[in-house]
């Protein structure tokens, strides 16, 4: 009996149960948006950056009857070109969880009882206030964050720094770049990455230097993907201390002992030299060598002070400090195999290939944050692979505007908008346009952001104002800083969206707009500066934290420097801000041209941004009449560090014998606090667990959902064990995403940073695991 | 049986389909050197390989021979492995690595007059383990056999947001090798997956699976 393919067809279609499934939702196929969109209703679509990470996609928010409705990606911004990610797709719905904070809360007998916003805002001023005349200025802090808009973090600085005299302001950034920030300082003497994404449509080889960004830059990695499929001339090597994602789509993965990442830089530069591959002209028209402290410490005492110190040296100097890290040598410290470390360094080395570094957390979160930032840069000054479209060693960012914000505005310890509080003209500036005496700004740097929570723990500090950040789930260490925040007579103040375990300790709750419910603008990983209006309206009694921080001035009597009415704040904000950074090396946009375009990059120039650096081809700030110009530092060049491979804080001995790596996932964004509460993302990853290795598991006697009790010297936590999921770590370690309060991973991590940029290193601990 | 000419057109087309094997061998050797291991997230490597190795006018191309009617027609359940629809010369049985002459890469195949719909798991060569032949179309017994429905299209969480993946990954991984390409069905075809990371937008919520919102405890 022989069916021909028709009969055959009709023939199992009428015996198949599910005969008519095919014809049940006929003509719906993917990709078929407009007709979707297609609701009662008129969508009408605004421009804002998402909300969620630093790579600052453009997107297109849809809004029907004043509710937020739909997302596209906006086919008007260079950096995602009409594409998103999952987040940002799905970002609108963030806006929407139920349990949205639209009243103020104070605490009252221990419990936590609505009141009217204007009355929670009198009881922060009048504690400030109280706290002050009692303990002095330095009792009072602000702690913020990387998704701050820019004026956000603008009016903290102005009131804290400007006003109250006080330098307590820090960001959450200081845990995700601020190792960047002194890399870019200590090598260039400007912050901010010379290149922009369109570095990705010139290179040919990729370097991912512990950076998964399949997961973490998905936008920017799918542009390389697409760039590999269209020009044949294109790798992508991952070097990294866990197989992920961006494993799975390199061309080669490289796997290197946590820490050793050092070594390995010396080794690429080691084998630049002996091979050759300087580029001679650019080494001795734009570089110098430097040489700095070592044996530099961890930072987990309280009180710890470091101070490093430059020295020169030349190039000779450089070469003989290299010769402590041949391949041979580092292949036995970092396990990363000598044939592979040439062949890194000649790929960096090949005058013919353009190379793109790209690092965000694993380079930054680090106990030498500061040094590996050095060498990576190290290995593109000696070939001369710098400044130019396709050759660029990039710092990506996590947040939002952790760039605009933190780095830009300047709300960490030491800085101001513009330089630093230890410098006396930078002071009279910030003074002059602040209008307040130059005296009220403290020359000396307080708390930088562990040294803020220890404060508060010891009672140093006695008030703190958190906004827009999670610090209870994402300080490391985290159960110290909880009882610190904990004690008696600590006042602690959260501005947030959502109900988190930051605001479970909070005497004051400040329901706060969240994203387009307020104008506002954020700064991107490429010196992009985005702006959004308000497009919906903030949910009950919510207020922008701009706002909120200029209520809680007046009432301190600082009237005459928060004097901005609401209906146009932002626009003088910006305009006044934008003062400090006058001048060809950081223009920023006026106001009228941000409200016009999706990004505008700095330095904005006679009407032209600026995409590369550094490079007078590209960037008027150029003035040496030579092919570079490298500004930022007195001696008009890039600085190439002599840094050393130091071991880790804390390593894997007999007793605590894995390695602890945290992160994240694509679905979730920091503690989960906007993406658990969007149905898709929750559900593709509605909770947490640890990756172990399969063999470890093994040993450990577990299977995939079985309880693993992680230990280690701070804390210990139960969860599932997840086998051959979203990535695999090497024999040795377990890997953990933070987004998931309910295993706050953090009461495990340690407290240790990076001694140049008090970053602590999330990427490394000690634990041993225990099958629950 | 088939005529000669017949015969001749299926040999070039085999002979023109193993060229492609025989390259694809080559770079999956390439990639089996690599110290990254292959069974995880999914096998999502499958994915970013086939982006990189499927030629543009292939991932581009479209038929609209095949329907969702003719899928789910296959099929017992949603999920379950398709029935062979078409006639297998029984001088083959035994030697399965036939079904990849064409099944592994697709093409056209003027026996057929169709484009070969792309196995996502041709690394699994025993393709009679799962995939039944038919020489029958009469049943033993009637069956009171009822499935679910399958998962419904385009259920996007926003209007204008892409539709999570409905179904289990599980030997489904390569996402190009059924929703790329002339023998895709028509339904379910793309026409962006030279952009290669296709889990960046598409989350994965299995439709069968009870959805639930996230509550602080």
């Amino acid at each position: 009996m022989r069916l021909d393919r028709r009969q055959f067809i009709k023939q199992s279609a009428i015996s198949s149960a599910l005969a008519t499934a095919g014809a049940l939702f006929p003509g719906i196929s993917f990709g078929d948006w407009s007709r979707l969109a297609q609701n009662n209703s008129v969508i009408s679509w605004q421009k804002s950056p998402c909300r969620f990470c630093g790579t600052g996609c453009g997107v297109l928010v849809g809004v029907s009857d004043g509710r937020a409705v739909a997302v596209k990606g906006d086919p008007n911004c260079s950096v995602n070109k009409g594409l998103c990610c999952m987040k940002g797709y799905h970002s609108v719905q963030a806006l929407y969880g139920k349990d949205r904070l639209t009243k103020a809360l104070i605490r009252r007998d221990g419990a936590m009882v609505e009141v009217p916003i204007q009355e929670a805002l009198d009881l922060v001023a009048q504690k400030l206030q109280e706290t002050r005349d009692a303990y002095g200025k330095d009792s009072v802090a602000m702690y913020g964050s990387g998704q701050w808009t820019i004026p956000d973090g603008y009016v903290a600085s102005k009131l804290f720094k400007g006003c109250l005299g006080t330098n307590n302001v820090e960001a959450n950034a200081r845990l995700c770049m601020s190792s960047a920030v002194t890399g870019f300082m200590t090598s260039f003497g400007l912050d901010e990455p010379m290149g922009c994404y369109e570095d990705i449509d010139h290179a040919n080889v990729f370097i991912t230097w512990g950076n998964n960004m399949a997961e973490m830059h998905p936008v920017l990695f799918s542009r390389m993907l697409a760039q590999r499929k269209r020009r044949t001339n294109v790798k992508i090597i991952d070097f990294a201390t866990r197989y992920s994602r961006t494993s799975q789509a390199a061309d080669k993965s490289i796997i290197f002992r946590p820490q050793t990442d050092l070594a390995v830089a010396n080794a690429i530069c080691y084998e630049i030299i002996k091979n050759d591959w300087v580029n001679w002209n650019f080494v001795n028209e734009h570089v110098s060598f430097h040489k700095g402290k070592t044996n530099i410490g961890y930072g987990t005492e309280d009180h710890f002070a470091f101070t490093d110190k430059a020295e020169s040296i030349d190039f000779e100097d450089f070469k003989t400090f290299l010769e402590d890290y041949t391949p041979e040598k580092v292949e036995k410290i970092s396990g990363v195999p000598a044939r592979d470390i040439k062949y890194m360094a000649a790929l960096y080395g090949d005058p013919s290939v353009k190379v793109t570094s790209f690092w965000c957390m694993g380079m930054n979160q680090h106990t030498r944050g500061t040094w590996i930032n050095n060498l990576v840069y190290n290995i593109h000054l000696l070939v001369g692979k710098i400044s130019m479209p396709g050759n660029s060693p990039f710092s990506l960012t996590g947040q939002p505007s952790a760039c605009g914000t933190v780095r830009e505005v300047g709300t960490l310890t030491h800085k101001l908008p513009h330089g630093v509080v230890m410098n006396e003209h930078d002071r009279e500036m910030a003074a002059q346009i602040w209008e307040v005496p130059v005296e009220n700004i403290d020359p000396k740097p307080s708390y930088h952001t562990v040294e803020m929570f220890r404060a508060l723990d010891r009672g140093d500090i006695k008030f703190i104002w958190i906004q827009v950040t999670n610090p209870m789930v994402t300080m490391p260490n985290l159960k110290r800083y909880r009882d610190g925040a904990l004690k008696e007579d600590r006042f602690v103040v959260v501005s947030d969206v959502y109900p988190t375990p930051t605001t479970d300790i909070a005497d004051v709750i400040l329901p706060a707009a969240m994203w387009v419910e307020q104008e506002g603008m954020y700064g991107n990983s490429e010196r992009r500066t985005q702006h959004f209006t308000q497009i919906v309206d903030p949910p009950g009694e919510a207020m922008s934290d701009t706002w909120q921080i200029i209520e809680v001035a007046r009432r301190l009597g600082f009237e005459k420097q928060f004097s901005w009415d609401q209906s146009d704040y932002i626009e003088k904000i910006w305009e006044e801000y934008r003062r400090f950074h006058a001048g060809p090396k950081h223009e920023m946009a006026p106001y009228s041209v941000l409200a016009e375009r999706s990004g505008v990059q700095w330095p904005f120039v006679d009407g032209k941004e600026t995409r590369w650096r550094y490079n007078p081809r590209y960037d008027p700030a150029c003035s040496n009449g030579k092919d570079f110009d490298f500004y930022g530092k007195k001696d008009n060049r890039a600085w190439i560090w002599a840094r050393p491979y130091e071991p880790a804080a804390e390593f894997p001995d007999s007793e605590y014998n894995f390695w602890l790596n945290t992160g994240r996932v694509i679905e979730h964004w920091h503690t989960g606090s906007m993406t658990r509460r969007v149905p898709v993302l929750h559900n593709a990853v509605p909770s947490s667990y640890v990756e172990i290795h399969p063999e470890d598991a093994a040993e450990l006697g577990v299977v995939n959902g079985e309880k693993v009790k992680i230990i280690s010297r701070r804390g210990e936590i139960t969860m599932p064990a997840q086998i051959n999921g979203r990535g695999v770590p090497v024999r040795g370690m377990v890997f953990v995403p933070f987004f998931d309060e309910s295993y706050l991973i953090n009461e495990v991590t340690l407290d240790a940073f990076c001694p140049i940029s008090k970053q602590p290193d999330y990427k490394k601990c000690a634990v041993r695991l225990e099958k629950a | 049986m088939m005529n000669g000419q017949q015969r001749h057109s299926k040999s070039a087309v085999c002979v023109a389909l193993l060229g492609v094997t025989a390259l694809l061998l080559v770079s999956e050797n390439v990639r089996a050197e690599s110290s990254v291991p292959g069974n995880f997230d999914n096998q999502g490597a499958k994915i970013f390989a086939a982006q990189q190795d499927t030629p543009q006018v292939y991932l581009d191309a479209d038929s609209g021979g095949r329907t969702l009617t003719d899928f789910y027609s296959l099929r017992q359940y949603p999920g379950s492995p398709p029935r062979i629809p078409h006639e297998v010369d029984t001088s083959f049985s035994g030697n399965e690595t036939n079904c990849l002459s064409c099944h592994r890469r697709g093409g056209y195949s003027s026996e057929f007059d169709a484009y070969a719909p792309v196995t996502p798991h041709p690394e699994n060569t025993l393709c009679y383990q799962c995939h039944a032949s038919v020489q029958s179309e009469t049943l033993f017994v009637e069956t009171g056999w009822k499935s679910i429905q399958p998962p419904r299209l385009g259920q996007s969480f926003l209007s204008s947001s892409p539709p999570p993946v409905p179904h289990s990954l599980q030997l489904r991984e390569n996402c190009i090798a059924c929703h790329t390409g002339p023998g895709a069905v028509a339904e379910i075809r793309v026409s962006h997956a030279a952009r290669g990371d296709c889990r960046q937008c598409h989350a994965t919520v299995v439709q069968s699976t009870p959805i639930s919102e996230f509550e602080r405890k």
